[in-house]
Formats: C-alpha cells, sequence, structure tokens
C-alpha cells in the first residue's frame, strides 16, 4: 500500500520542472527562444520516498533554450534546477528535444509535430533517471479558440531498483506502480479562448496514467487542471501563469507555475529590409 | 452587410441598367481589345500546376499598349460562373468604367460582357487586374491570374534604352496561416515572375553593353516582393508609371502589392544570372527568372546583394517643399482581433466598409491624406482614379513622387497629398486582398 502512495512523488517529478503543453508550432529559423519556467509546490508530499525530496514548498526553477533550424524542425535544451528552504539549490538534470511538425503548406487542418526529448535527471529528484520522450503534438485554432493535445510517451532507460529489503510482491508494485521500466503513458492538452490579441484564459490538463497496458488505478493516477492565462505583450517575449490543482492523491495539490520567454533573432535582418521574412 | 452583399447588390443593379450585354451578342462591332476571363489550368513548372482564373487564357493578361490620349474600347467577357469585374489601375478615368463595383461599376454576370470605354491617361505603365471580394476564398479575387500590364505610350518616348521588358510577380495556391500581427493571413506555396518558377520558363535574352528597361509590377494579392539582379545594380527611373525626381540605383528593389517600377539595368556583367527574389525561401518556391547574356553559358547564378532597407525619399527630390493643402482628412487605420485562429477585420477611423465614413471632395481642392496606421502590418494604400504626391513617410517629408500605392509602415503615420480633379466615387483601400475584402476600404465623393 505504501508503494501507491509513493507513486506520487516518483512519476510526477520530472514532468514538474517544465509544465507546458506545446503547440505544434516550431521556433522559427535563426531564432532563439530562452524561457524561464519556474513553479513551487504549495501542497505536495512533505516525506522523502525511496530516496526523493519531498515537493513541498520546493521551488523549480528550469531553463529552456529552444532554437529553430527550418521553418519544421527546432532544438531545445532544458536545465533543471530545484531549491528547497535548508537544501539549498540543486542541479536536477538536462534534457535535449529536437522536435519536427508537418509544414503549413502542407495545408493539413490540424497541426501536427512530434517532439522528442531525451535526458538525465538525478535521482534525488526523478525516477526515473534516465529517460526518452515521444510525444506527438496535435493543434488547431478555431476563431478565438485554440487548442492542444500532447501524447506523451516515456520510455523510462534506467530507473532507481527498489530497496533491497522488498519482497518480490513490493518489488513487483514498485516497478508497476512507482517506476515502471517501459513506456509511460501520460497526455496533456489545452483548451484556451482569446478575448484580446494581447491574452488569451484557459485551462491547462496534465497527467500520468502509468505503464502502457498496465495503468495505475484513478486513486494513483496524476491528473492536474491548471486555469492559467498567457500574455502576449510584446512580440518578443512570451508569459504563461497559472495554477494547478491535483484532483487525485497521486497528485501534488496545489502548484502554482509561470514561464517567461523572450525572443532573440539571430539573423541580424533589418525588419523590412530586403532579407527579412517580417 | 459586408463587401460581398454591397458588390452583389452594386453589381444587379448595375446589370439591370442594361450595360451589360449577353455574351452571345459578341462582338456587335469590334472592339480596340477583347479580354475574357476564363478558369485556366496553368503549369508554372513541371509537374506543378495551378487551377485558377485568367485573361485570354495566359498569364499575365494581353498587355496592352496604347497612346495616351486616343479613345479605347475594351470588351471584357465572363466565362467563369461568378460575376467579375476588370479594375483599370492607376488610369484617371470615369467612376463607371474604373472597374470597381463600390463606385458603380457594373459588375459583369456570367457569360456576360461589358465594354469599357474610356480615354487611358496619364501616361506611363499602369495595369489592370479584377477587383472581385475573395473574402475567405483564396481562389478567388486577387489570388487569381487575372492581372495585366497596360502601358500608356507618351507622346514622345524617350527611347533610351535598347530593350524594353514587361515582367509579373504573382504568388500561387494562397492558404490561410499565422500572420506577423496574431490574425490569419495568407500563406502561398509558390510564386512566379510571369507565368513560370525560377528555371521553368524562357530566360530573358540580353547582349552586353544593352541598356534594358524593366517594367515590373507586383501582382501579389498581399506580398510584398523584393527582387535583385545577380551581379548588377538597377536604376529606379519610374514608380507607378511616373517618373521620379532622382533616377538613382540600388542594389536590390521593394514592391508591394500592386505597386509598379521602372527599371534600367546596364547589362556590363556577362553570364547567366538570377533575377530573383532577395529571400532565399521565395526564390525556393519560384520568385526568379533567368537571365542570359548572348554567347554565355553555364548555371544560373545568384549572388547576394547587400541587405537594403527601401527609402521613398532617395528617389524623390532631394528638398522637399509642398504647397499647404486646403484640407487635411485623417484616417486612423487599425485591426480588430477575431481570433489567432481567425483573419482580423480592418477598420478606418474605427468603422469596417461598407460602414467607414464617406469623406466629400470638392473638384480643384488640394487634399492631404494623413495615413495613421496603429496597426502591426505594412500597408499598400491605393487611391483609385487620381494620381498622389507622397509628401511624408516616417515623419520625414519628401516631394515630388507621384504615385497611386504606397507602402505606411506598421506603427508610423504617411501622408499623400492629391487634386480632386476627377469627380466621381473614387475608392481608396489597403490593396492587400484580405484586408481589403475585410474592410479596409472608404469612399470619397465629390459634392
Amino acid at each position: 500500500m505504501i508503494v501507491f502512495l509513493f507513486c506520487t512523488g516518483s512519476a510526477r517529478a520530472q514532468d514538474n520542472y517544465e509544465i507546458q503543453v506545446y503547440p505544434s508550432e516550431t521556433m522559427a529559423p535563426k531564432t532563439l527562444l530562452i524561457e524561464l519556467h519556474s513553479n513551487f509546490t504549495v501542497e505536495g508530499t512533505t516525506t522523502t520516498q525511496f530516496g526523493m525530496l519531498p515537493t513541498e514548498h520546493q521551488a523549480h526553477e528550469t531553463i529552456e533554450l529552444t532554437q529553430g533550424i527550418n521553418d519544421w524542425s527546432e532544438v531545445g535544451f532544458y536545465i533543471f534546477t530545484a531549491a528547497k528552504n535548508g537544501n539549498g539549490i540543486d542541479w536536477v538534470g538536462d534534457h535535449i528535444r529536437p522536435r519536427v511538425r508537418v509544414p503549413p503548406r502542407w495545408h493539413w487542418p490540424v497541426g501536427v509535430s512530434l517532439s522528442s526529448e531525451f535526458g538525465y535527471a538525478r535521482p534525488a529528484f526523478s525516477n526515473p533517471t534516465w529517460s526518452w520522450q515521444f510525444m506527438p503534438i496535435v493543434d488547431q485554432s478555431i476563431g478565438r479558440w485554440y487548442w492542444s493535445v500532447n501524447g506523451t510517451m516515456v520510455w523510462n532507460i534506467h530507473v532507481v531498483p527498489p530497496p533491497v529489503i522488498f519482497t518480490p510482491e513490493e518489488k513487483q508494485a514498485y516497478y508497476r506502480d512507482v517506476a515502471p521500466q517501459g513506456v509511460t503513458f501520460g497526455p496533456a492538452a489545452t483548451l484556451t479562448y482569446a478575448p484580446s490579441k494581447y491574452y488569451n484564459i484557459g485551462i491547462e490538463y496534465y497527467s500520468y496514467y502509468g505503464q502502457w497496458g498496465n495503468f495505475v488505478s484513478l486513486h494513483n493516477q496524476q491528473q492536474q487542471f491548471f486555469p492559467v492565462v498567457n500574455l502576449f505583450v510584446s512580440p518578443k517575449w512570451e508569459i504563461n501563469l497559472g495554477a494547478g490543482w491535483g484532483a487525485t492523491a497521486g497528485t501534488d495539490h496545489l502548484i502554482v507555475k509561470g514561464i517567461v520567454g523572450r525572443y532573440f533573432d539571430w539573423s541580424h535582418h533589418r525588419a523590412g529590409g530586403s532579407k527579412s521574412t517580417q | 452587410m459586408n463587401r460581398r452583399t454591397f458588390i452583389a447588390q452594386a453589381g444587379a443593379a448595375v446589370a439591370g441598367a442594361a450595360l451589360v450585354s449577353s455574351a452571345s451578342d459578341w462582338p456587335p462591332s469590334k472592339p480596340d481589345v477583347q479580354l475574357e476571363i476564363a478558369p485556366l489550368t496553368l503549369e508554372i513548372a513541371r509537374g506543378r500546376v495551378v487551377h485558377t482564373v485568367a485573361y485570354n487564357g495566359r498569364v499575365p493578361g494581353p498587355l496592352i499598349r496604347w497612346p495616351e490620349g486616343k479613345p479605347i474600347v475594351i470588351a471584357v467577357v465572363n466565362r467563369t460562373s461568378i460575376p467579375e469585374i476588370v479594375h483599370w489601375h492607376g488610369l484617371e478615368i470615369p467612376s463607371e468604367m474604373d472597374g470597381a463595383a463600390e463606385e458603380g461599376s457594373p459588375m459583369i454576370p456570367p457569360g456576360a460582357e461589358f465594354r469599357y470605354a474610356f480615354t487611358p491617361r496619364p501616361a506611363g505603365f499602369r495595369w489592370y487586374h479584377t477587383h472581385s471580394f475573395a473574402g475567405h476564398d483564396l481562389k478567388r479575387g486577387g489570388y487569381t491570374g487575372q492581372f495585366g500590364c497596360f502601358y500608356i505610350e507618351r507622346k514622345s518616348q524617350a527611347g533610351a534604352y535598347d530593350q524594353e521588358i514587361f515582367l509579373t510577380l504573382h504568388d500561387w495556391n494562397a492558404y490561410l496561416v499565422a500572420g506577423s500581427d496574431s490574425s490569419m493571413d495568407a500563406g502561398y506555396d509558390y510564386s512566379t515572375i510571369d507565368d513560370r518558377m525560377l528555371g521553368f520558363g524562357d530566360p530573358l535574352k540580353v547582349c552586353g553593353g544593352q541598356r534594358i528597361l524593366l517594367h515590373i509590377l507586383n501582382a501579389s494579392a498581399s506580398l510584398i516582393h523584393w527582387l535583385a539582379l545577380a551581379g548588377h545594380e538597377l536604376t529606379v527611373v519610374a514608380m507607378d508609371g511616373n517618373p521620379v525626381p532622382a533616377p538613382s540605383s540600388v542594389p536590390a528593389i521593394r514592391l508591394a502589392p500592386a505597386e509598379r517600377l521602372d527599371v534600367v539595368v546596364t547589362m556590363n556583367h556577362p553570364g547567366i544570372w538570377i533575377l530573383g527574389e532577395t529571400r532565399d525561401e521565395m526564390r525556393k518556391i519560384g520568385m526568379g527568372i533567368v537571365v542570359e547574356y548572348a554567347n554565355q553559358h553555364g548555371k544560373p547564378r545568384w549572388i547576394d546583394p547587400p541587405e537594403t532597407s527601401w527609402d521613398y525619399r532617395r528617389f524623390a527630390k532631394p528638398q522637399a517643399t509642398i504647397r499647404e493643402p486646403d484640407q487635411i482628412i485623417p484616417l486612423r487605420f487599425e485591426s480588430k482581433f477575431h481570433g489567432q485562429g481567425a483573419v482580423a477585420s480592418w477598420t478606418i477611423n474605427g468603422k469596417s466598409f461598407p460602414n467607414t465614413d464617406t469623406i466629400t471632395l470638392r473638384e480643384g481642392q488640394r487634399y492631404r491624406l494623413q495615413m495613421i496606421n496603429r496597426s502591426g502590418d505594412d500597408h499598400p494604400l491605393h487611391l483609385h482614379r487620381h494620381t498622389f504626391e507622397v509628401t511624408t513617410l516616417n515623419s520625414q517629408p519628401l516631394a515630388g513622387l507621384n504615385k497611386d500605392v504606397v507602402i505606411v509602415p506598421a506603427k508610423t503615420t504617411g501622408e499623400v497629398d492629391f487634386v480632386a480633379n476627377n469627380p466621381g466615387a473614387t475608392l481608396f483601400h489597403c490593396h492587400n486582398q484580405t484586408h481589403m475584402d475585410f474592410g479596409f476600404m472608404a469612399l470619397f465623393r465629390y459634392v
């Protein structure tokens, strides 16, 4: 039973470093986006579980760099950090994330892209440590409405072994519910409405269902809902603010998050000039 | 009422006035020029076909060369399934012949013929094109191949050139894509110079030492284009058909939708070159043409010109002394957001056409249009049936530049002066087809 409770901290931990639903659009060529993902767990786990630190009152700061390659691909790079009173600031890990999309000239009715994220996170903060994420993304804008679905699948390449004192049954439950060795599934989605071109409001959904073919019970799944606001105050900036409510026992109960991003144009072309695409 | 219903009602009213005859009457007496509007399947490159509508089965439509001051009759028959209309862009002719339903020109019903009769003026490089509504149907209106060059010859031609070539730029297969101002705008699959993508048409054949006069028209429905001829400078001698006070050489030229440039090139760099869009991605989708010197062989070469900014003042009088107008007409342009997944609508002084305020003019008065662009887009503004003088751009005065289309960049104010010398309803609008279809128009009326 204790294993089921513990799964709340382990499976969720990595995702809580960059809480974001992706659009299908990729970064424009020769454009770099630098984002700071900040989130703070107001109400989460309070005890160390399988060597993982408690999440409550833990602050996560993630720097994400995304560089556009061409009009259908980009590469992202993450630096994850965590801070907690008494523990200082810790480097958590790094991921790299190439992403490709269906170019607009294919005229698909929805935007489609495929993200692949690979990297490492320290066992004190994440289980698995090494992971490879595949994520098909589908989205669409219809008038003022926008929706996006991210079908997040993670291959847990290396998971922390269970304590040696576990019985075979407990070990089996551990690999099923806490640290599956196969591919896990946790879709995310968003729906927003834009009253103005300067902001939209909406809801984001994040989840963790467990291992493919062997989902954990609803009670122990992660089901998290974030009312959000996205601000478009300038073409050079993006801001996302939200507060997330965990709907199951397996989810941190309250997280607040913010993303601040700044675009940098490396083309050095003058706006409106003979090489500018703007 | 939107522009579509406005046009439909205007067309119906005029058709009822029997200005339009059945195509079966063709031709009761021979007109000077015949244009047939009909669907066309056009192969713009090997295996790349666009389905469009064009004049006389070709793109661009036939070049109309006509002496200034000599009356002309142009018979237009509409072989399509929707009402059409032909606008004579840059000509100072009566409203009912101008080819804009908003001014009172008749729409030509399917299967019918209409005869435009007018005396072409002023001399210079003009053009003709459809002025019909497209809206969300990006296979209509300015997105089609309905355009052609109209050259009104001066009574005395300068003739300081060895070869004269007309070139038209166009973009094909439009689709809606996220635009620069948080709304949807038109993107395109292909671009062509005349009817061919780069590498698939006949080259322009020149000889070393020749002076070539290029008449270049941007007939795109919505895109601004930059052009350069690798290894050569381009000397701009006229804009929108009107000689510029200070012809200047530039490494690249910019043309907004509907703008025309007359450019002289001295062919002093033998080889096989590309005259093409300065932006790689635009050349890749076809915007370019090969220029081939006699007795030269090899693959066409492209050399990136130095990055160029466009400044109209370079071609204007060095000293700007502008006569004060009798009246200043402020025109404030703003977009109305309908969602990132929708096309924005546009307002002039807070209202979208046909609800925009009608502006009244008195014959003989000099007016200044103070165009305040509060949007995030650059707009090519066009005044029908009149020529204006550009007097201020980006807070800088200028003089002597006579045009009928001018770009007012985003978040700036531009001013143009014109004399109300051609009574009749006169349309003013952005020449971006999406913008004009979604409200960016106003009507001027003489009192």
